[in-house]
C-alpha cells in the first residue's frame, strides 16, 4: 500500500503538459481554432500546440482524410514518441461526414490509425474536446 | 479594321481547311480530328498561343465519345482559343501535347488519366496524382456509380455505422 502511494507520487511528478500536434484536413482546423484562442484557451489545462510530431504526445486529427493524405498522417503518427494518443475529431473521421459516399475519402479512421478516442460533432464543441482531454490526463495517470 | 479574331480564323481556314467558330469577342472555338491535333497545336503555339490554361474531358455517354478540350491563351492577341477533339470513350487514346507545352500540360494529362482513364500517347509519366493506390475504374466516367462501388468494396454491412447505407427504404 505504501509502495503504491509512493509510485503514485512519482507519477504525479512525471505528468507533464500535453503537447498536441494538429493534422487537420479541410475545415478541421478552422473549427478548432477557438480551442487555441483566448475564448476557450487550452493552455490553462496544460495543453500546447507543437510544430513537430516528434515532440507531440497527442495527435489531433480532423476533417475528411483522403487516400493520399492518410499516408502522410500515418507517417506523422510513426514519428511521434511513445506513449502517444490519437484523438479523432468530428464526423468526417468516423464516417466520412458529408463525404460519406465519396470514392476518395477514408470512411473508418480506425482501419488506418489506432484511434484512442472519437469526438463526434460537426464540428465538436470545445467543451467536448476538453472533456476528451481530461480523459487523456486520466489515461496518462493510469498508464503505469 | 478587320478583327484579329477573324484574321486568325482565316489563317486556320487556309492552313488546315477547318472552319472555326467566333463564339464572341476574344473567344474562338476550333474542332479538329484527333489525328491532326498535334499538328494544329504546334501551329497555334508558333502563332503565339503559348499558354495552355487547361485540358478537360467531357464524357458524352450517349454518343460514346470523350470530348477533349484544350484552352489556349495568347498574351499578344488577348484571345482565348479552345481546341476540341473527340475520341472514342472506350478506347480513349489521344496524342500527348507534352512535347509542345511541356510541364504546362503534364499535370493536366496526369489528372485526366486518373479521373477519366484517357491514355496520352507519348507522355512519359502518367502516374497517379490525387488517387494514390486507386484500383477501381476511373471515377469521373459517367457510368461509374460510386455508391454502388463503395457498397461493394468499402462499406461493411455488419458495421453499425454503415448498416444504414444498405437500408433500401432510405
Amino acid at each position: 500500500m505504501a509502495k503504491k502511494s509512493k509510485k503514485a507520487m512519482v507519477m504525479r511528478k512525471l505528468i507533464k503538459s500535453i503537447w498536441v500536434f494538429n493534422w487537420f484536413n479541410s475545415c478541421g482546423f478552422s473549427e478548432l481554432v477557438p480551442l487555441v484562442g483566448s475564448r476557450w484557451d487550452m493552455e490553462r489545462f496544460g495543453m500546447i500546440i507543437t510544430g513537430t510530431p516528434r515532440h507531440a504526445d497527442v495527435l489531433f486529427i480532423a476533417g475528411y482524410q483522403t487516400l493520399k493524405s492518410i499516408k502522410r498522417a500515418q507517417l506523422i503518427y510513426q514519428q511521434m514518441a511513445e506513449p502517444k494518443v490519437v484523438l479523432a475529431l468530428g464526423a468526417c473521421t468516423m464516417t466520412g461526414g458529408i463525404y460519406w459516399d465519396s470514392y476518395n475519402t477514408i470512411k473508418r479512421l480506425e482501419d488506418y490509425l489506432p484511434v484512442t478516442m472519437y469526438i463526434p460533432g460537426c464540428p465538436p464543441r470545445p467543451e467536448a474536446v476538453f472533456e476528451a482531454c481530461d480523459k487523456i490526463f486520466q489515461h496518462v495517470k493510469e498508464l503505469k | 479594321m478587320e478583327k484579329i479574331e477573324n484574321n486568325i480564323l482565316k489563317k486556320i481556314k487556309i492552313t488546315f481547311k477547318i472552319d472555326g467558330i467566333l463564339q464572341r469577342n476574344q473567344r474562338i472555338w476550333v474542332s479538329v480530328e484527333s489525328n491532326r491535333l498535334i499538328e494544329l497545336c504546334q501551329w497555334l503555339k508558333d502563332e503565339g498561343f503559348v499558354h495552355l490554361s487547361a485540358i478537360s474531358a467531357t464524357d458524352w455517354l450517349e454518343e460514346g465519345v470523350y470530348e477533349m478540350t484544350y484552352h489556349l491563351w495568347s498574351y499578344n492577341e488577348k484571345i482565348l482559343l479552345t481546341v476540341k477533339t473527340k475520341i472514342d470513350r472506350n478506347k480513349s487514346v489521344v496524342d500527348s501535347v507534352v512535347p509542345i507545352w511541356s510541364n504546362n500540360a503534364q499535370i493536366h494529362e496526369r489528372e485526366l488519366h486518373e479521373l477519366f482513364g484517357v491514355k496520352f500517347r507519348g507522355n512519359p509519366d502518367l502516374s497517379q496524382l490525387f488517387l494514390e493506390d486507386w484500383e477501381g475504374p476511373p471515377p469521373f466516367r459517367k457510368d461509374f456509380d460510386w455508391r454502388e462501388y463503395l457498397k461493394k468494396e468499402v462499406f461493411d454491412p455488419k458495421n453499425k455505422r454503415e448498416q444504414v447505407y444498405y437500408d433500401k427504404t432510405k
